[in-house]
């Protein structure tokens, strides 16, 4: 969707606060609540992220986005309600769940890699060296296609290999596996006279984002 | 038990993002109601603040860095598959699937972002800094690159190519800095402690040791 969140270019968005050597998180609070979100899961969290009104998502940090996303999912998929969460308590009369995460799971998680590639024979439609374009295309859904690649020119510069397509996410019971390809992106192609002198721009996309050039 | 989340009642979830409050007592408050309701163990969160706190974090990608500047071979298989040879020091985890190790050299300067959300190369670097996070960074360091670096006080020539990865999918990238000058005879362990965290986003060089740290 052509949400907030995708803000590569645009201008505005106040100061970086850039401080040398800044630990990752500040408060105890928040990495209790990267926590939660960890030992609940992350699958669909950034579509419910991005779904945070405009206003609200610049006002709030990082771990504020994830906690209200994880609220926000929780609620979605039932598994708790609105009113326990304004509550605090527990429905009485709900079941008492399984825990998803034992403290042995916990030790495990944060070192499994994720196998996201997909072990199937696809043929690529594009190969190295290929000029592509990002389509013009503006989902209301969830999608990993910046904007500002739209309608823009690339080269192949790597075949990744194949992955689900993360816009069918939710959407569309059919995963969509496909190539997903490096593109190089000249500053100049994308930014015109702007552009940042001597510069590219690297990004990985799938080939649903793609057509020849 | 539970702190109460909020004093209003809402028609749907979305109403409750808009409710301002201690974020600190909404999470004790969720926590609390997700315990009781047997969906997450108490322990096992301890556990994941345990290691986000004291178990990863950038002097992981420190000591792959100084491990390339010496073992040329390293260096290699680094840049070959980056998921393979964090694996060689025990590093692995989420957003560490297809590491893309990007070289920094005398005419080639890289440096990371994710537009979209935060993406980071977790196993070597731990949680990301709130700057990288900051909506500024995530929106200026595609359009103006070198404004963005000069900004963090590293003025490039414009000789030197600049390039930029937006981690917008599953690969994640991490930045092999320069060796800095006058470190030839520098032990491997010596040589990660000159490497920082910035270094490896991308956004400072390491500093030679005979300039007293400073990039």
């Amino acid at each position: 969707m052509n949400g907030i969140h995708d803000m590569g270019g645009m201008h505005g968005l106040g100061e970086i606060g850039y401080r040398e050597n800044e630990p990752g998180f500040h408060e105890p609070w928040e990495l209790r609540a990267y926590a939660l979100v960890q030992a609940m899961g992350t699958g669909g969290l950034r579509s419910h992220i991005e779904r945070i009104s405009a206003a609200d998502y610049l006002r709030m940090g990082y771990y504020e986005r994830w906690f209200t996303a994880l609220v926000s999912r929780t609620i979605e998929t039932g598994v708790i309600t609105l009113s326990e969460v304004e509550s605090g308590r527990a429905d009485p009369t709900s079941v008492k769940a399984t825990t998803a995460l034992t403290p042995a799971d916990a030790r495990e998680l944060p070192f499994r890699t994720p196998q996201a590639e997909q072990d199937i024979e696809l043929t690529p439609q594009f190969h190295v060296g290929d000029r592509v374009r990002g389509r013009n295309i503006h989902p209301t859904t969830y999608t990993r296609m910046p904007r500002y690649t739209r309608s823009k020119m690339g080269v192949v510069e790597r075949d990744r290999g194949v992955f689900n397509l993360p816009d069918s996410e939710g959407v569309s019971a059919d995963p969509k596996p496909q190539h997903v390809y490096l593109i190089r992106y000249t500053a100049d192609e994308l930014w015109g006279y702007e552009a940042s002198t001597n510069s590219s721009l690297y990004i990985d996309m799938w080939e649903d984002y793609l057509e020849p050039a | 038990m539970g702190t109460k989340l909020s004093q209003h009642n809402h028609d749907n979830a979305q109403d409750y993002t808009d409710v301002p409050s201690d974020p600190a007592l909404r999470v004790k408050a969720l926590e609390s109601l997700l315990i009781e309701k047997g969906l997450v163990d108490p322990v096992a969160l301890d556990v994941l603040v345990d290691t986000f706190e004291n178990r990863v974090g950038p002097r992981n990608g420190a000591q792959v860095v100084a491990r390339a500047w010496v073992d040329s071979a390293y260096k290699q298989r680094l840049l070959d598959d980056g998921t393979s040879a964090i694996a060689e020091f025990g590093y692995s985890g989420g957003q560490g699937e297809k590491l893309t190790v990007v070289e920094n050299t005398p005419s080639v300067h890289n440096v990371l972002v994710c537009t979209l959300c935060s993406c980071y190369p977790w196993p070597v670097l731990g949680l990301p800094p709130t700057w990288y996070k900051s909506a500024a960074y995530r929106s200026r360091t595609v359009i103006d690159p070198r404004g963005v670096l000069s900004e963090l006080g590293l003025d490039l020539p414009n000789d030197v190519e600049v390039r930029v990865w937006d981690s917008n999918a599953t690969s994640r990238y991490f930045v092999l800095p320069e060796r800095p000058k006058g470190t030839e005879s520098t032990s491997e362990a010596d040589l990660a402690t000159l490497v920082t965290r910035d270094t490896m986003i991308g956004v400072a060089k390491v500093a030679s040791p005979s300039l007293g740290g400073v990039s």
